[in-house]
Order: C-alpha cells, then sequence, then structure tokens
C-alpha cells in the first residue's frame, strides 16, 4: 500500500444521503452511524450545507445534473454512487457526475465503509493528480519564455549551457520556480534591472 | 424439539413448561455453534462451557419468562461448513439467535444466512473489528478494548520496538497493521512481521529473526498450535539469553486467555494478555468463570434472556429498540473492563486495570490513551 488508510478522522465526520426517504437510506445511515459519520438526508437537490460535507452518496437511478451545487464532477468532496439500475446509461451518467466509488442497492449492513475508504482514496489521488497536471501544463506552456531567456542570457557571451545553468542558479536565488524565474529575466529584458529585481 | 412443542410452549402468557420449576416459562430454541475438534477447540469448548451454563441458570430462573433450549451443530474446525449449518438451524428449527464461531473467517460466511433468515449471531469471542453487522452481537473485546490498551501498557514499561506475528488470516493482519500503525505513530519500530498458516508449527524462523532484531516487545497474534509451538521456542530462547526473558521483552497477546494454559504449561509463563475479564477477576455479572470467553458467551445468553423476557421473539435490532442493554444499538458493541494481566506460576494476575470502555470498532468515536487506569496492581 502507498500510504496507510486514515481512519481516525472518519469519526464525526459529516455525509449527505441525495436519495428520497427510502429503506436504502435506513440502513445506510445506519451503517454510517456504526462507523461514527454524522448523517443527513437530502431530497430532491443538495443545499449550500453540502459544500460542508465529507462524504456525499447519491442516487445514480433518479439522479440529474441539476441536484448539486456544483459543476459536473467538480465536487469539492469524495461521492459514491448508490447504483441501483446497472443500465449503462444511468452508470455513465454517475460517472460523469464524479462518482469515486459505488455501493449497489439494496444496500444492506455492509460496504459503506469499504466505499468510503476507496471514495476518499480515488477523490485524494484524481486531486494530487490534477494539481500535478495543472503544474506541467503550465511549464509546458512556458517553453518558449525558457528558450528566450536562455537565448538572452547566452547573448551575454555564455555557452547555451551555461546559460542553462544560470537560469537555474537565479531560480533557486529568487527560490521561485525555473520557468517563473525564465519570465524575469525576459521581462528583465524588456524592462530594466529595476523592474527585475521590484518583481523579486 | 419438534415443530409442534414449539407451536406449543413458544408464545402467549399462557405458554407453560411443566419442566422447570412450575413458571411460567416459553421454551426457546437457541443455537449454538461451535467446534469440538480442530485448531481452536479450547476456546470454542470454553465458549460452549459458558452458554450451558448460562442456559442452566436461565432456565431455573423463575423471574424470566423464557427458558432456552439448546439446538447444537458441530463445524468440526471446519470453515466451510458454518455457514451450513447455521442455515440448518434457522430454517429447520424455531431457533432465531445462535451463539458460536470463532475465527473471523467463520464469522463472515454465516452472515448472509443471518441477512436471509432474519437470525442473529452472539459472537463471544475477540476480534479485531471493523465490522458492525446488524445481525451480529459482538459481547467480547474489538481493538480499542484489546490491543490499544495493551500498546498504552507496553511502550511506557518496555519500549517502542515491536516484532510482530500472527496466523495468515485476518485476525493477525489487521491487529499487525493497527499494531505497527500506533508503534510507528508513537516513533518507535516494527522490527519483523511475520506469519505462519493456520495449524503451522514452522516457527524457527520468527524466532531466528526475533533473536537478531531483539525488539522490546512481541506481538503474538497466533492461534492454536502455532501459537503454543511459537511460546515454547521463545521460552527456550529466553532460557538462553536474558533479553527475551519476561520482564524484558515480553510476549503480548489479545485473545489468549485461561481456556488455553493447559495447553501451553510452563511455556506461557510471563505472557501478558488482555481481556474484559480474567479468571478470579471481580465486577463481571453473573459470577466466576474459567476465562473471559466462558464469561462473555454466559453474558451474551444472561442479556439475550433479559431481552426476551416478557416480549415476542425478534431479532436483535427488534429486540434493542426501546430496550435499556449493554449491547449499543449503534454498533452492536458491549461495553467491556479492560484488564491486563500476565501469566504468573501458571494463572493470569491482572496488572492493570482500567474503566469500562464502550467497543468502538471503526475507532472513529476518539480515545484517552493509557491514562485513566483506575488501579495499578502489580
Amino acid at each position: 500500500m502507498k500510504h496507510p488508510i486514515r481512519i481516525q478522522n472518519l469519526g464525526g465526520a459529516t455525509a449527505m444521503i441525495l436519495h428520497r426517504p427510502h429503506p436504502t437510506v435506513q440502513a445506510l445511515t445506519r451503517q454510517l452511524q456504526a462507523i461514527g459519520l454524522r448523517v443527513v438526508q437530502a431530497w430532491p437537490e443538495l443545499g449550500p450545507e453540502a459544500l460542508g460535507a465529507d462524504f456525499v452518496f447519491f442516487d445514480a437511478d433518479m439522479g440529474h445534473d441539476e441536484q448539486f451545487p456544483w459543476d459536473a464532477g467538480q465536487s469539492p468532496m469524495p461521492m459514491v454512487a448508490l447504483i441501483g439500475s446497472e443500465a449503462p446509461g444511468r452508470i455513465e451518467w454517475a460517472l460523469r457526475a464524479g462518482a469515486h466509488a459505488q455501493l449497489l442497492k439494496p444496500v444492506g449492513d455492509n460496504g459503506a465503509y469499504s466505499a468510503l475508504l476507496i471514495a476518499r482514496d480515488a477523490f485524494d489521488a484524481q486531486r494530487a493528480l490534477s494539481v500535478e497536471i495543472a503544474d506541467l501544463r503550465r511549464r509546458l506552456d512556458e517553453r518558449l519564455t525558457v528558450v528566450r531567456a536562455v537565448a538572452a542570457l547566452a547573448a551575454r557571451g555564455k555557452t547555451e549551457d551555461e546559460a542553462y545553468a544560470q537560469l537555474r542558479q537565479m531560480a533557486m536565488a529568487w527560490r521561485v520556480s525555473f520557468e517563473d524565474a525564465a519570465a524575469r529575466v525576459v521581462a528583465g529584458m524588456a524592462g530594466g534591472e529595476d523592474d527585475r529585481r521590484n518583481r523579486g | 424439539m419438534t415443530q409442534e412443542a414449539e407451536t406449543l410452549f413458544a408464545s402467549g402468557p399462557f405458554a407453560f413448561d411443566g419442566v422447570e420449576r412450575g413458571g411460567m416459562k416459553r421454551r426457546i430454541e437457541l443455537g449454538l455453534i461451535f467446534s469440538r475438534s480442530g485448531s481452536y477447540t479450547l476456546i470454542a469448548e470454553a465458549c460452549r462451557s459458558g452458554a450451558l451454563s448460562a442456559i442452566a441458570m436461565v432456565n431455573a430462573d423463575p423471574a424470566l419468562d423464557v427458558s432456552f433450549v439448546p439446538v447444537e451443530r458441530d463445524p468440526g474446525g471446519n470453515v466451510d461448513l458454518y455457514a451450513p449449518l447455521c442455515e440448518e438451524i434457522l430454517r429447520d428449527t424455531g431457533a432465531r439467535h445462535v451463539l458460536g464461531c470463532v475465527t473471523s473467517w467463520s464469522r463472515k460466511e454465516v452472515i448472509p444466512v443471518l441477512e436471509k433468515h432474519g437470525g442473529t449471531l452472539w459472537y463471544t469471542v475477540p476480534y479485531e473489528g471493523f465490522e458492525a453487522s446488524d445481525h451480529v452481537v459482538y459481547t467480547h473485546a474489538c481493538p480499542n478494548q484489546h490491543l490499544l490498551p495493551l500498546l498504552d501498557w507496553v511502550i511506557p514499561a518496555h519500549g517502542k520496538r515491536a516484532y510482530l506475528t500472527g496466523s495468515n488470516y485476518i485476525w493477525g493482519w489487521e491487529m499487525n497493521r493497527l499494531a505497527r500503525e500506533v508503534v510507528v505513530q508513537a516513533g518507535g519500530e516494527v522490527t519483523g512481521e511475520r506469519y505462519l498458516p493456520i495449524g503451522s508449527r514452522d516457527v524457527a524462523r520468527m524466532i531466528e529473526e526475533i533473536r537478531h532484531s531483539r525488539p522490546d516487545f512481541v506481538l503474538n497474534s497466533l492461534i492454536g498450535p502455532s501459537s503454543y509451538e511459537f511460546l515454547a521456542a521463545y521460552r527456550r530462547l529466553g532460557a538462553e539469553d536474558a533479553h527475551f526473558r519476561a520482564d524484558r521483552c515480553p510476549v503480548l497477546s489479545c485473545n489468549l486467555t485461561e481456556c488455553e494454559l493447559p495447553a501451553l504449561g510452563e511455556a506461557a509463563e510471563g505472557l501478558v494478555a488482555a481481556g474484559p475479564y480474567f479468571r478470579g477477576a471481580a465486577g463481571w455479572p453473573g459470577g466466576r468463570f474459567g476465562s473471559s470467553h466462558e464469561a462473555a458467551t454466559f453474558a451474551a445468553v444472561r442479556e439475550l434472556a433479559r431481552l426476551l423476557h416478557g416480549r415476542a421473539e425478534a431479532g436483535i435490532t427488534d429486540l434493542l429498540a426501546g430496550a435499556v442493554s449493554v449491547v449499543d444499538p449503534k454498533t452492536h458493541h458491549t461495553e467491556l473492563p479492560v484488564l491486563i494481566a500476565q501469566v504468573r506460576g501458571g494463572a493470569f494476575r491482572v496488572i492493570r486495570e482500567q474503566a469500562a470502555v464502550a467497543g468502538d470498532p471503526y475507532l472513529t468515536r476518539g480515545r484517552v490513551a493509557a491514562v485513566p487506569n483506575l488501579r495499578v496492581v502489580s
């Protein structure tokens, strides 16, 4: 396992169940309370208080995008689909809505605990990947700036390798990313040394 | 018991049982599913004996309107027989409540059968937690009632370097996972972790790893013959090297009770165990018992009789509705005393006693660590 499961902070967490009143809600509520969560049931939609929930369980059978106070797939917490009909269209919708795990209906007296842990792990992994992808994308976008900065430093009589190494040293000295350092060098070329210092 | 007898005696305020002291007792069948042979038979026999003595006591108690008729099945230690035998009890007899199972594996096997027939299992041995079935009542300890208090005791007293052993199934895996988490959080270290198949006596490798890694304590979650062999070998290791004696590097257990001491003899000396009861400890309802396995099973039968008194037979969820019970309606676990005891001179002596703790199977309810011992007996 890449990291230990965090169990302790499930206690006192809030789970919202977006489902019409139904024995499935009762069974799920019992399971979640036994685990130590606070449970709030909601139907037909999640109110603003859902933004403070730690987990959302949602009905995949009768669900639609307008029930959620966020864009599809953008939930700020792990989501678990409650699936009755395994029709492909419904599963597709549940996935687009942002399910991180699922629980099949009728819900009996187990399954919630593993759904919580799997959903949270998938949510954390997805969020970490999104951050990493955004960072990589930004760095990709800055490729041209880096080329310009290296060229500018090389123009002062260095080889390309030396210019590259100098840029890396500048980034370390300024405690900024390589790409930000390149942006400063390029801006400095355009606006003069004073401008570069002010931006530091 | 026949179907006719079931109908005749089962219900109504005038149901009469002429056998037991002429009291107005309904006869209620009660399933017992204990393995009377196989690798954990000593534990099963201790549980069974607690059940039978409680049944005798309930049947002789004129203040209770129920008497129990045991319906017994013996899976003989074969895990694949638990589900069919449990189904046989629930399908072919009037019993709705069943006592039994020792391994978690067998308990998991019978849960689908309980769900199907609306039955309830009273599970009366320590287990690794992370379960709260609607169809099971857990009357022995889970980790916040055994392992965590035991680690709270051992780490300040002996150190934070642990060697972890276990039988190769869920009990050992989960106990050791949790122990590792606690030890690492405390800044300690796991010097080794090794498992044996159930029934295996091949402990030499474990002993060599312990000899070389010199931990501060050993957590033993082996069961049956593996455990007996390991403790005997560890005792020999202690005779060779004083580091491995109980006062320096004790072996800890969360499931070893008096019922297995006869199989261990001298090898048990110095072993430290946690449990809700040890022989002779005060405060357990119903008198004195041979072990916590016996005590927890006795308490289960007694509580069931109390819940059934004056009410129609039903599953545990319905029985708990509106009733005051030691069984927590949310988790179906019970509040239990926490005792830590050491084998000295062939018997467990309590060395630490904590206030009763509610079972917290998912370890989500927070915990006051180590501090609240009422008294330290030593």
